[in-house]
């Protein structure tokens, strides 16, 4: 068994006539990027609750760096940036700043100079301006996202737990926080996020898992997902529109199943068909073909196969 | 601990820093000088003005009365004296019309007329356009009613030396409280110090206990409440908010107060560089252990009302809700506002004795009793105790409110769906 940064056992947890969470067992391994994945409503912000003690479960048992989540002092060593972030208006950026690492149990001068440097990473300290004497609700939307980070990072802890943290961010503040990301798996941290974005999970995370309404669908490591998922995908990107491959495409006997996103298809072969055979259809239609490639399965394919098992609830965005 | 101590630090400085607080703190003290000063200065401008004298006197008693009166009317270098004009009792209404052009030309500010009946205790006629100077009005009262007296007793032939040592009466009425030990002070001084304390306690609680409110839905709206409880148990971050607001409600007292005590202190001083005559300000007699007894009264107020004004932040969105919703909270409060007169009237009263047992009016009215009359220490000792337990409920029903609604938006929970929140682990 692997050194576990958060062992999750069979924890239920109900409200006022419908179940939340219902049944959930997880594990996420020390320095891992875990994500947590699930369409809007599934339970995700419900089960990070319950990790940070802010809801008790109804039943099961959470352990956190191996202590019981409850043991005092655990919380200070979780780092949590909530779904719907904010932050005290009126107060001073620094103040709030070092508020919030006192209650991580900071000591005051250390987390002065934590917060030098990480506004001076983040460009809110420069050699024009520091942002550190304005008032919160005198940055712009962008820079109170950085506050936010910073925040929740002050207090180094091994434990990062970001909900929807992608969510509202411009592309430039994204990128910050990818980075961010990759740094603290790089110091060996465990960071677990939860998004309905496949995309940035494709790209950061080592493990995931899909819960839908409450349940887990399935977890594990991303490429033992995608084996275990199965199927032979092909990449496929047409010069001139996808007219002349259409018939190629609607043949059963070759293709299972064809995503059709536009400027690129993901098309998965039907049980025995061969991808040769399938380039060689295409070439005989007459399509004029950019890109043609093996490739797993795309963790947004997964998604929609195993949520969509369960019935994708309304607002589901799988793309993004 | 340390966490307490970093909410409670956060709650305090914000608030002292900030501006609003300034103005308060500085804005009381002023507010008090000007109400210390500005009564006896406009005092001055009661008294009878310079040319009060300045009169015409028609007398119709044949007696001299006028004359009498005219002497005694207070002497100015700038004025004219009174004119006296002794006519008889039938051309007085002539005489009064040529009194009136008198006062209409400006010759002078009124005319007094006497007759048979001011002789006989009845009423003088006063007309002019001073007439609705309180000052002068009462002065010119005075010396008529005394030279009426002096007039009698010299027609009862008492001789004038004697007359007018009789006539000389200054009556003052010195008011004083007692109580089982004895002397307690001036009764005028207790009633004050008795309102002004139940003012002041009523006033904070009011003022802080919104402040609280306030300040938790300010972290519901900017969903600060969320990083807050994930570092923080919910129980620790209403305790802090509770102390750390009221911790800014003591440090403003004790500037009011100390402030205040200067000035009161000062004032005799200052009214007499003014030019005004003033009576050095009295404080009531309050013992260190009845000024702890206020205190603790002043904390637990404070700790029962903002625990559940929190309660309330919690359930609600927006401040519009909580107009609404913390009505009830606020009656309770207004409760003993609304007998203050009553109480203020009649301290020993029964409604005084109520209102000062009921935990949620006990720390406005006990106080007041205590000051404005004698309250047994058994008495304030049960009263302290009810008011103890009323806190804890009020902090334990407060707790779980606060713990469910701080992260719950949308509507408003009903009552059914309250009992569900307290009954609630978390």
């Amino acid at each position: 068994m692997p050194d576990l940064a958060i062992e999750i056992d069979r924890i239920t947890k109900s409200f006022a006539g419908h179940t939340a969470v219902k049944d959930l067992s997880l594990s996420v391994p020390k320095g891992a990027v875990y994500g947590l994945l699930g369409p809007n409503g599934a339970g995700k912000t419900t089960t990070i609750r319950m990790i940070l003690d802010i809801l008790e479960p109804d039943s099961g048992s959470i352990r956190i760096l191996g202590r019981p989540h409850t043991d005092h002092g655990i919380t200070d060593r979780i780092g949590y940036l909530p779904e719907e972030r904010g932050l005290y208006k009126k107060m001073q950026v620094r103040r709030v700043l070092r508020f919030l690492a006192a209650l991580k149990g900071v000591e005051a001068r250390e987390a002065d100079a934590r917060i030098t440097k990480w506004m001076e990473r983040l460009e809110l300290r420069t050699a024009e301006k520091d942002w550190g004497t304005a008032k919160v609700d005198e940055l712009s939307r962008g820079m109170q996202q950085k506050v936010q980070f910073i925040g929740t990072l002050l207090h180094e802890p091994e434990l990062v737990i970001l909900d929807e943290p992608f969510s509202g961010l411009d592309p430039i503040n994204a990128q910050a926080l990818k980075d961010i990301v990759v740094d603290l798996k790089r110091q060996g941290r465990t960071v677990i996020f939860s998004t309905h974005l496949m995309e940035s999970a494709e790209r950061l995370c080592d493990s995931v898992c899909i819960i839908a309404h409450g349940e887990k669908v399935l977890d594990g490591g991303l490429t033992e997902v995608k084996s275990r998922h199965g199927g032979r995908f092909v990449a496929l990107a047409l010069a001139d529109g996808a007219a002349a491959a259409t018939p190629v495409l609607r043949d059963p006997a070759l293709v299972k199943r064809a995503d059709d996103s536009n400027r690129t298809l993901e098309v998965e072969l039907a049980p025995g068909a061969e991808p040769q055979t399938l380039l060689e259809r295409l070439v005989d239609a007459g399509a004029r073909i950019d890109r043609f490639e093996l490739v797993q399965p795309s963790l947004h394919r997964i998604f929609l196969d195993a949520v969509g098992a369960k019935g994708v609830e309304e607002g589901v965005t799988g793309h993004g | 601990m340390a966490k307490l101590w970093a909410v409670i630090r956060r709650e305090y400085m914000e608030r002292v820093r900030s501006r609003w607080f300034l103005v308060a703190t500085v804005f009381g003290p002023v507010l008090l000088g000007i109400l210390l000063i500005l009564p006896p200065l406009l005092a001055l401008r009661t008294k009878a003005s310079e040319d009060a004298a300045n009169i015409r006197i028609l007398d119709a008693t044949g007696t001299g009365l006028g004359d009498r009166i005219a002497a005694a009317m207070p002497r100015t270098p700038s004025a004219p004296m009174p004119q006296v004009f002794n006519v008889a009792p039938g051309s007085l209404t002539a005489a009064e019309s040529t009194a009136t052009h008198a006062v209409v030309r400006n010759d002078v500010r009124g005319y007094l007329v006497l007759d048979a009946k001011t002789l006989a205790g009845d009423s003088a006629r006063y007309a002019g356009r001073n007439a609705s100077s309180i000052g002068d009005m009462e002065m010119l009262t005075t010396i008529v009613r005394r030279s009426v007296v002096l007039t009698r007793l010299e027609q009862a032939h008492v001789d004038s030396a004697t007359a007018a040592r009789l006539a000389e009466i200054r009556p003052k009425l010195a008011t004083e409280r007692l109580n089982e030990r004895g002397r307690g002070g001036s009764g005028m001084v207790n009633a004050f110090a008795g309102f002004g304390i139940a003012f002041l306690l009523y006033m904070t609680i009011v003022l802080y206990g919104q402040t609280v409110l306030r300040g938790v839905i300010e972290e519901k709206n900017t969903r600060v409440a969320e990083v807050v409880v994930a570092s923080v148990p919910t129980d620790t971050l209403l305790a802090g908010k509770v102390l750390g607001v009221g911790a800014v409600g003591i440090t403003q007292q004790v500037i009011w107060l100390v402030t205040g005590f200067v000035m009161a202190k000062l004032r005799a001083p200052v009214l007499t560089a003014l030019g005004a005559k003033a009576d050095p300000v009295s404080f009531p007699p309050v013992s260190p252990a009845s000024l702890l007894v206020l205190v603790l009264f002043f904390v637990l107020g404070y700790v029962f009302y903002s625990s559940l004004f929190a309660a309330v932040g919690a359930m609600v969105n927006n401040e519009q809700d909580a107009q609404q919703a913390s009505m009830p909270v606020i009656l309770l409060l207004i409760t003993p506002m609304l007998f203050l007169q009553t109480i203020l009237v009649n301290p020993a009263s029964r409604t005084a004795e109520v209102l000062s047992w009921l935990p949620f009016s006990a720390p406005i009215i006990m106080p007041l009793r205590m000051v404005s009359s004698s309250v047994p220490w058994m008495e304030v000792g049960l009263t302290i105790l009810g008011v103890l337990t009323a806190c804890g409920v009020a902090v334990w029903l407060a707790a779980r409110i606060y713990r469910v609604g701080l992260l719950m938006y949308g509507k408003r929970p009903s009552l059914s769906e309250l009992g569900r929140w307290i009954r609630a682990s978390r």
